[in-house]
């Protein structure tokens, strides 16, 4: 067997049963759902209360939909057209928190816009969302199939309403899917930094407790480095799918737990509500969670499939490329402690990575951007930001040359940190100064 | 068995060692001596491959040292460790596997080794959970875990109890009569003494002295001959008369002595008992070689003690 491996292995054995291994498995997914809990409870306003006035010229609600009258939203409607700035000047419409703008094509392209005045949280949007869709059921049942309300869910469509600021409605900075990326982005520098110091520490302490030299009667230098880079590697990717798991089982409960007054069918104006629709509408319940805002973001928006592949990709890499360094610095040191002083300047490599990540989603189509997602030590950030924001039409081929660049650099890396790894592993007692650094590398 | 040609190598512009050569036969125990900061570790390491001489070479049975060659030579480092979270048997399993043993050799092996020092208690034990001397054991058994044909042991008494040296040295003895050719670097002279076939010094990276290490006594010794007896000093003194000198004397007790005589003119050893006989009780005597103590310390220093 590859002694490399044997390294490896041993080295992802020690890491998962380290407590620090299982607490970060537990406690940083909580943390992580607890982010995303609140930055969905930050939309949340206070109000008790949402006035929605759904402009509807063609007629085609009726004047009808299905919401509680005594309920936490109050909906009226105006059957002309209103435009944006008399809605949000004139004094008739200052009692209203939102317009609903349907017109006569959500028949045919399921697509309505809500324009606000001040973000509406997630259980009013999904509210509202499910509302129309109710109510846009019945009307399609009346009006096209002969089909029960049920075997029309059954192969219906969902109604895309996109929530418009007001003040903002084309929608300009609307860039939730670029702090996706920004979160994935994070997260691989967050395990770079993590496991990159664990590798630095157990070169270290290999180093002061002298194991390494019987190590390296039976390995070579740059296998010891690779399999210690590898084992740790592993452990962090072993560390990120059950992040991964967790994470995905905590959406899972949040979006069971985070709406349940919606589910309530006692919350709904039975008047106003079919008996068909009242029988259907328990089975149904499920289907139409599906198709909430906080819901399309975590399933449909976010290209899962290709963010976790790249996510990897860059992953690997970045952290071959980062973490080379770190074990560069373990063998060179001449105590645990000494390393430390210089741990700063690759910190400061990741920081500028993270702002780079900033600065790709405020920029998502800046000259700088696109020379950030080529370099090296911002191109894990920068390129799962870009990914999360998608690419435009005949430029995908830049995550490929963004990860190419960064996957020879690590490459690179690897053999630079190799020779200092074999020429400082050995070296005891000294205190670590920049011209050392410089003499080993010239000793191949 | 092993050939070292000419090895040279530094580091920063230091010199650690210096053109040594070196011959290691087959089934004899070699001990490396020197002062520290020598060379000694530096050479150990070169031909353990772990570093590489700027000039001279390694041949092990003949061929140029190859990483192949290490799965026949076992090392234990001057300052060795242990991964205090692994049990022994975890320690042993990795160092064997690293050796290219398998899995089943390992544990044969390492139940054997076990059994011998009477320690089977200890294989699930973690380093953290065993005394200094404990885990020195567990050390020595790692490094001859994949039966060596060549064993290297840096410093292998260091930290060891008196019973605990003997037990090792008598594993090295019956390891030499297994056929294994052994080197060793150590400070303890009586044990290189007792154990060494030959001997080689180092001192400001450079070979001073090789050879057996009988033979390096003898060639160092300087006519003196001790009389251990039982009687008067003064009757002793009268019968030396002109033919020998009295050099010292130790009293062993109230009418015990130990004197140490050197002979003058032509006369011998031979003669020197034949004056004794009847003038006093003799117990024992001996020609007085230098011992490896004296030889290390006159070499270096260069002053005769």
């Amino acid at each position: 067997m590859n002694v490399s491996w044997l390294i490896a292995q041993r080295e992802l054995k020690e890491r998962v049963r380290t407590r620090s291994f299982i607490g970060m498995a537990i406690v940083g997914p909580l943390l992580v759902m607890l982010l995303v809990y609140v930055l969905f409870s930050v939309g949340e306003n206070n109000k008790p209360h949402w006035n929605v006035l759904i402009v509807d010229p063609a007629g085609i609600m009726d004047n009808k939909i299905l919401a509680n009258t005594t309920g936490s939203i109050s909906y009226d409607f105006a059957n002309k057209y209103v435009q944006l700035k008399d809605f949000e000047k004139s004094k008739r419409f200052q009692k209203y928190d939102a317009l609903l703008e349907l017109n006569e094509k959500i028949i045919s392209n399921k697509a309505a816009f809500l324009f606000y005045k001040e973000k509406p949280s997630f259980l009013f949007a999904t509210s509202i969302q499910f509302h129309l869709e109710r109510r846009l059921e019945e009307v399609m049942v009346g009006r096209f199939t002969k089909l029960s309300i049920q075997d029309f869910r059954g192969i219906k469509q969902p109604v895309n309403l996109a929530f418009r600021n007001l003040y903002d409605p084309k929608n300009e900075s609307y860039n939730l899917s670029s702090w996706v990326g920004f979160f994935f982005g994070s997260i691989i520098l967050l395990f770079i930094l993590l496991f990159g110091m664990t590798i630095l520490r157990s070169v270290s302490s290999e180093k002061s407790n002298r194991i390494v030299e019987v190590l390296l009667a039976s390995v070579k230098p740059r296998q010891l480095m690779f399999g210690k880079i590898a084992g740790i590697g592993i452990a962090a990717i072993l560390q990120f799918v059950i992040w991964t798991i967790l994470i995905w089982i905590g959406l899972v409960i949040l979006r069971e737990t985070l709406f349940p007054d919606m589910l309530q069918i006692s919350n709904w104006n039975m008047s106003e509500i079919s008996a068909e629709t009242a029988s259907g509408m328990e089975n149904s319940l499920f289907r139409s969670k599906t198709y909430n805002d906080f819901v399309e973001l975590v399933y449909s928006r976010i290209q899962f499939g290709d963010m976790l592949i790249f996510f990897l990709l860059f992953f690997v890499s970045g952290y071959i490329f980062y973490g080379t360094f770190f074990a560069a610095l373990g063998a060179t040191s001449g105590s645990e402690n000494d390393g430390q002083q210089f741990v700063l300047p690759i910190m400061a490599l990741l920081i500028i990575a993270l702002w780079a990540g900033y600065y790709a989603v405020q920029n998502p189509v800046s000259d700088v951007t696109a020379v950030l997602s080529f370099v090296p030590f911002t191109a894990p950030m920068v390129c799962m930001v870009k990914l999360a924001q998608g690419y435009s039409f005949g430029q995908g081929y830049q995550i490929y040359v963004s990860f190419t660049i960064l996957a020879l650099s690590s490459f690179a890396t690897l053999r630079i940190a190799g020779r200092l790894y074999q020429n400082g592993i050995l070296q005891f007692g000294h205190r670590l100064k920049l011209t050392q650094f410089v003499t080993w590398l010239k000793n191949g | 068995m092993l050939q070292l040609t000419s090895i040279t190598k530094s580091f920063f512009q230091k010199i650690a060692v210096d053109d040594v050569s070196l011959s290691l036969y087959e089934g004899e125990i070699f001990g490396l001596l020197g002062p520290n900061g020598a060379g000694k570790t530096t050479l150990i390491r070169i031909i353990n491959r772990i570093i590489e001489p700027e000039k001279g070479e390694v041949r092990y049975r003949g061929e140029l040292m190859k990483g192949r060659h290490l799965a026949e030579i076992g090392y234990l480092p001057e300052e060795r460790g242990l991964y205090k979270t692994m049990t022994v048997y975890d320690h042993a399993m990795f160092l064997g596997r690293l050796r290219r043993m398998s899995k089943d050799d390992v544990n044969r092996s390492l139940n054997a080794w076990l059994e011998k020092f009477e320690i089977t208690s200890w294989k699930n034990k973690r380093i953290e959970e065993l005394s200094k001397g404990m885990a020195q054991k567990v050390q020595f058994i790692c490094a001859v875990l994949h039966e060596p044909k060549l064993l290297i042991l840096d410093e292998p008494f260091s930290g060891f109890d008196p019973v605990n040296v003997e037990l090792i040295q008598n594993e090295l003895k019956s390891m030499k009569k297994a056929g294994k050719t052994i080197l060793l670097s150590s400070h303890n002279m009586k044990s290189v003494e007792e154990i060494c076939d030959r001997a080689a010094l180092i001192h400001q990276s450079k070979k001073i002295i090789e050879g057996s290490v009988l033979q390096l006594r003898e060639d160092r010794k300087d006519g003196r001959y001790a009389i251990k007896f039982k009687g008067n000093m003064l009757a002793f003194t009268h019968a030396l008369w002109t033919g020998f000198e009295l050099l010292e004397k130790e009293e062993l007790a109230k009418d015990r002595f130990v004197a140490y005589v050197a002979m003058r003119g032509e006369n011998n050893f031979q003669d020197l008992l034949k004056t004794l006989i009847g003038q006093i009780e003799i117990e024992a005597a001996w020609e007085v070689l230098p011992s490896m103590q004296q030889i290390f310390i006159e070499t270096v220093t260069g002053k005769n003690i």
